[in-house]
């Protein structure tokens, strides 16, 4: 589909010029940390991704955060900036559910190209697992769902995915096998990161055997929930030089976003979301001037198996249908034809949206990602999936600058 | 039957729009909007057309209640702690005859004979004195 988007040249122009880069992140530990408060986290972490780049507090001009499950506040990034203890010059909060942390990456570069700021902190942090209450979790559900015409017939969110993943199955003749080999391969992954929270071996028997939530969905087809933080800080080529950033920089290549529904009651068919997550995928591959092929790491959003396997088909990595088998082959371990989070991503390392993926995607693209680190890569995507696969953002990262 | 109802989950928040889809409901019919202007169908009711014509003259058409289960979720825990003893149920998105889709409960069936395509028809639950929720049952 989208042969020449409009706007997507006049990105690249942008984006050349600037030459936006990722110039430090940092990591809290993850998983079940009770102590710590939700504003504690994005401290942490927000201390990490300074101190990893080698600047101060005070050169950081600009703040985006995104929301949080326990601490509710409508002015998420200035409550944090107070609590932090900075002012910046630029602030702002993303909620677009799991396609936020991508697209607080796109919002810091947007700023930067227009000078609002020149050195943006995006953070993220909170005790999910620890701080959330029941009726909080209730409250999640209703976010996901029309509180008037879906609501009250008992959806859940792993509900929400199972109806996408059933039509699917539905659809392609997938199997519930193939399914659970996306979560095998994000835990072999997740064994080799240091803060990951679920690290044994699993199997695809275990995956399928496992507790039942919603058909065709079991336990270890969900992500997990836990506590923890993580931060990225967006700035330019320049400016990391003159504040002497002694790290290697992850270049911006490229971004998009594509809208599917909010509720899927208003859902046409599984295309509505393929043609959601190519667009937001194309915007980013044309504006840096790529393809799939190019990809060397792919960071897909994946809150449930499912999802990873309509962001493979939707982004154009293998046709419409084939992702289960994609991933029942192993195709998306570390050292075969595309590596998939390589970290763990939400169904074992941690779930905090993409915080995870895009820190991870820098530290491959420095060679910081030690046990993990897949030689020779230059490209990296990540891409976000928000509500009932419903938003959809998408970043491409390279080692070197568009030329 | 004189046993007392007491009803725990969660009830439909009202908006003023949608006050003929759910008197019609109440009294186990359902009307479904539709924008005057183009003829076309839409749910949820909201009041204003989606479609490109933006109009706000809407109708509300009786619809016949029937449709197939376009996907559904075989839910074994609920959303809280008053689904408890509900489960397995089943959440299903029910393609209507006029064209589009409502999310509803498949009731009155074995779980696992609910299918992709399986005919449906409405039912309707009188879950209080003042909500009645439409679900559906295999058709006859």
């Amino acid at each position: 589909m989208a042969s020449n988007i409009p706007g997507t040249q006049e990105a690249r122009e942008v984006l050349k010029k600037h030459k936006i880069v990722i110039a430090g992140v940092g990591e809290t530990e993850q998983g079940k940390i009770p102590d710590r408060s939700s504003f504690h986290f994005l401290s942490q972490a927000s201390k990490l991704a300074i101190e990893d780049a080698g600047i101060k507090k005070t050169d950081v001009d600009g703040l985006v955060t995104a929301f949080s499950l326990v601490e509710h506040t409508f002015m998420h990034c200035t409550t944090f900036a107070d609590y932090f203890g900075m002012k910046p010059k630029f602030f702002s909060s993303v909620a677009v559910g799991g396609a936020t942390a991508v697209w607080m990456a796109a919002e810091a570069a947007m700023a930067i190209a227009s000078g609002q700021a020149e050195v943006v902190l995006c953070v993220r942090g909170d005790n999910t697992l620890s701080g959330i209450s029941s009726s909080g979790m209730l409250a999640l559900i209703r976010e996901m769902c029309h509180g008037e015409f879906e609501f009250p017939y008992g959806l859940t969110t792993p509900g929400g995915y199972a109806l996408a993943a059933q039509r699917y199955l539905h659809d392609f003749g997938a199997t519930r096998e193939q399914l659970a080999a996306v979560a095998v391969t994000m835990r072999k992954h997740a064994a080799l990161k240091e803060n990951a929270m679920n690290k044994d071996p699993l199997t695809i028997e275990e995956v399928m055997s496992s507790r039942v939530i919603a058909e065709p969905l079991t336990k270890y087809d969900c992500s997990i929930i836990s506590d923890g933080g993580a931060a990225f800080i967006v700035t330019t080529e320049e400016k990391a030089k003159e504040l002497g950033i002694e790290n290697d920089l992850a270049y911006l290549l490229g971004m998009g976003q594509g809208y599917s529904h909010q509720y899927m009651t208003t859902l046409e068919n599984l295309d509505q979301i393929y043609n959601a997550i190519n667009l937001s995928g194309q915007k980013a591959f044309q504006t840096a001037g790529l393809g799939v092929d190019d990809v060397d790491l792919a960071y897909l959003y994946d809150c449930f198996t499912i999802t990873v396997l309509l962001e493979l088909e939707g982004l154009g990595f293998v046709p419409k249908g084939e992702g289960g088998s994609f991933a029942l082959e192993g195709r998306m371990e570390i050292g075969k034809d595309l590596p998939v989070n390589t970290h763990g991503g939400l169904l074992s390392q941690a779930h905090l949206g993409a915080m995870h993926h895009v820190v991870e995607a820098t530290l491959q693209l420095r060679g910081d990602a030690g046990p993990r680190q897949v030689g020779d890569a230059n490209v990296a995507l990540v891409h976000g999936n928000g509500g009932i696969v419903s938003a959809h953002s998408t970043i491409l990262l390279g080692k070197e600058p568009l030329s | 039957m004189s046993e007392e109802k007491t009803y725990n989950k969660p009830l439909p928040d009202f908006r003023p729009e949608t006050k003929p889809y759910w008197e019609g409901t109440k009294n186990h019919a359902m009307v479904l909007p539709r924008s005057k202007e183009t003829g076309k169908f839409f749910f949820y009711p909201r009041a204003m057309s989606p479609g490109d014509d933006m109009s706000e003259d809407i109708e509300w058409v009786k619809a016949s209640g029937k449709g197939k289960v376009w996907t559904y979720a075989i839910h074994h825990m609920g959303p809280s702690k008053a689904y408890k003893g509900d489960p397995p149920y089943v959440v299903a998105l029910i393609e209507l005859e006029e064209g589009v889709k409502m999310m509803s409960n498949v009731i009155d069936v074995d779980v696992n004979d609910v299918h992709v395509g399986m005919e449906v028809e409405v039912v309707y639950d009188d879950v209080t004195d003042e909500v009645t929720l439409p679900k559906f049952k295999p058709a006859q």
